[in-house]
């Protein structure tokens, strides 16, 4: 008996090994086998076919024939997607509003956390539950009268209006909240005696020991900015400012009727180009991401 | 002169308590600052809009009182209110089907140690790292009546092409797919780690009183799954009642209106037909559904006991 972790979740089990295989056992193993790469060849399908059309000629495209290989193994397509549309523009607004939102994110989300598990000033906890309640007010809900704010600030087609709603996060504060209340208050002490001020035992302290806890969020935080899509759509208007996520569709819209789908392939382009991004992140922090995903469910 | 100096090493310590407590003050200041500014002032603007009757491009405006309410409930059939409200619902209990469902199944069928297992778990969880609209993007054309690949399967194997996205039958469905295919490594992933979680001596006990497999996953896996399934029937009821982006990328909300989800209501009300006062009106109503479910749900599983056989 050994105590192991699973790669992928870092939940522990015993591994033990069965006293002997009977052939019932290797039958349900064969089919199980079978079963899994069935379905996971059927989920990943949608990605393949998109790669596919992506290196796919127009003459082709539009055919009744099953014709599972590209013909066209150049770039054509995705250079036609880029000068179709500013597609680098948006991705480089992308870039920039998702770091931007971070920032944001991690700055209110830290510096609350650690105010409201480790503070002692009066009306901690009033404050704590006005946090707790927008947990309950979802975006879909108030997207109007956040329009209505952002054009009688005139933010309406720029970074800021953009931005605005996804400055902070009450759950996220939450989240890390929970986390940094479990560093034993020693550590802080210790800290405070040896001369470290509220921000240093921020940032010496709290943000190291949280570390996992923090990775996990940001990283969320990052996927969840760069695939937006609803308040991008309201917010923006011009090319100027135009996010990945509404850019794509405006490629697809930019032509019309039956053009639009002779052009699949140039679309199917610019969708490998928009999940690029994310999917590097997803395969570099993989066990960040899962082993995050799991403790959420845990709470 | 002991006295005194205990006296004056208890103010130097309150003072520093009092100056450390101005500090993590300070430290919440800013996100309790842009949370009123971003969530509890729109809720409240959300309210006073209702009573006006501002429609977004006029400069102008009046309170008019109860007159958008009026309007909502003179026209409870007219206004789409209910028909949008039945179709997110419909979405709603057929999306957690699948979710739940074949989550379970999911992590059931992929529950075994090995490296193969493991990439193939990861690729199952990929297409949640696409966006939406991309999804949208892609299974539009893969729905696309006469030349998409699922129809061409289709009628491979002998069937008649369906239109996925034209008929108003159909259309509901095709957004369930999408959402389906783009969530199912999550609730997979939920599930196999609070699998993972049940001591394995549950299964040699059961195995040992001559439990079949069947036996155990019913009385044991099943029940000692519930606190994962609830917490998962949870958030997805709430974030499948919020659905905006597939259907807006899919179908638009056609056809027939057969798609036409409250979140998209809301969104035609204001930016289509620019009635802002209208849209802010459904809003409300639309919060005050999600805020009873939310707490009745809170209620409700405080008080259920998990390990119920």
């Amino acid at each position: 008996m050994s105590k192991k972790k699973y790669r992928d979740t870092g939940a522990e089990y015993t591994s033990r090994k069965p006293i002997l295989y009977t052939k019932k056992d290797k039958t349900l193993y064969v089919l199980q086998t079978a079963g899994a790469i069935l379905v996971t060849l059927i989920m990943v399908f949608p990605v393949y076919w998109m790669i596919v059309t992506s290196f796919k000629s127009g003459n082709v495209l539009l055919t009744k024939e099953l014709n599972l290989l590209p013909d066209a193994l150049n770039l054509d397509n995705y250079i036609e997607a880029c000068t179709r549309v500013p597609l680098f523009r948006y991705i480089l607004n992308t870039i920039a509003v998702t770091v931007i939102i971070m920032i944001l994110k991690l700055t209110t989300g830290v510096l609350a956390a650690y105010g409201f598990a480790r503070g002692r000033f009066w009306g901690r906890d009033v404050l704590f539950y006005v946090i707790l309640g927008a947990m309950m007010v979802p975006h879909q809900v108030i997207f109007v009268p956040v329009y209505v704010l952002c054009s009688k600030l005139g933010w309406v087609d720029t970074f800021a209006g953009l931005v605005l709603p996804s400055a902070v996060a009450p759950h996220f504060i939450f989240m890390l909240r929970q986390s940094f209340k479990s560093v034993d208050d020693s550590y802080v002490e210790a800290g405070k005696i040896d001369g470290l001020g509220t921000l240093g035992a921020i940032i010496r302290i709290m943000v190291p020991m949280c570390k996992a806890t923090l990775i996990t969020a940001s990283l969320n935080t990052f996927i969840t900015s760069w695939n937006s899509y609803f308040w991008p759509k309201i917010i923006t208007q011009s090319d100027k400012i135009r996010v990945i996520s509404v850019g794509l569709v405006h490629l697809r819209e930019s032509w019309n009727g039956v053009a639009m789908w002779q052009h699949t392939n140039v679309t199917m382009a610019g969708c490998v180009i928009t999940m690029i991004p994310a999917v590097i992140l997803f395969f570099v922090f993989q066990k960040y991401m899962l082993t995050g995903y799991s403790k959420m469910a845990m709470k | 002169m002991k006295e005194e100096r205990e006296g004056r090493a208890a103010s130097v310590k309150r003072r520093h308590i009092k100056k450390s407590q101005i500090q993590e003050f300070l430290c919440v200041v800013p996100a309790v600052t842009l949370v009123i500014l971003t969530i509890y002032y729109p809720l409240a603007d959300l309210v006073r809009i209702s009573f006006t009757d501002w429609n977004l491009l006029n400069k102008n405006w009046n309170y008019v009182g109860l007159k958008n309410w009026e309007w909502f409930v003179h026209n409870a059939a007219g206004n789409y209110f209910f028909q949008d409200m039945w179709v997110t619902l419909k979405y709603t209990m057929m999306s957690l089907m699948v979710s739940l469902g074949l989550g379970m199944l999911l992590a059931l069928l992929m529950n075994r140690i090995s490296g193969g297992f493991s990439v193939m778990r990861a690729l199952i969880f990929l297409p949640k790292y696409m966006a939406m609209s991309t999804g949208g993007v892609l299974f539009v054309w893969i729905f696309n009546k006469e030349f998409g690949i699922l129809n061409i399967i289709i009628e491979k194997l002998g069937g008649s092409p369906v239109g996925w996205l034209t008929t108003a039958g159909t259309a509901l469905i095709s957004v369930v797919i999408l959402t389906g295919w783009h969530g199912l490594g999550y609730n997979m992933m939920i599930y196999l780690s609070a699998m993972m979680g049940i001591p394995s001596t549950y299964y040699e006990a059961a195995s040992l009183d001559g439990a079949g497999r069947f036996q155990r996953f019913r009385y044991i896996t099943l029940p000692l799954l519930s606190p994962t399934t609830l917490f998962l029937l949870v958030t997805h009821f709430i974030g499948s009642m919020k659905i905006y982006n597939a259907v807006d990328v899919l179908t638009g909300g056609g056809p027939y209106r057969s798609t036409e989800v409250i979140v998209y209501l809301i969104y035609r009300l204001a930016f289509t037909d620019y009635r802002v006062d209208r849209a802010a009106v459904v809003s409300i109503i639309f919060f005050l559904f999600l805020l009873i479910v939310t707490l009745l749900t809170m209620r409700w599983s405080e008080n259920k006991v998990h390990y119920e056989a």
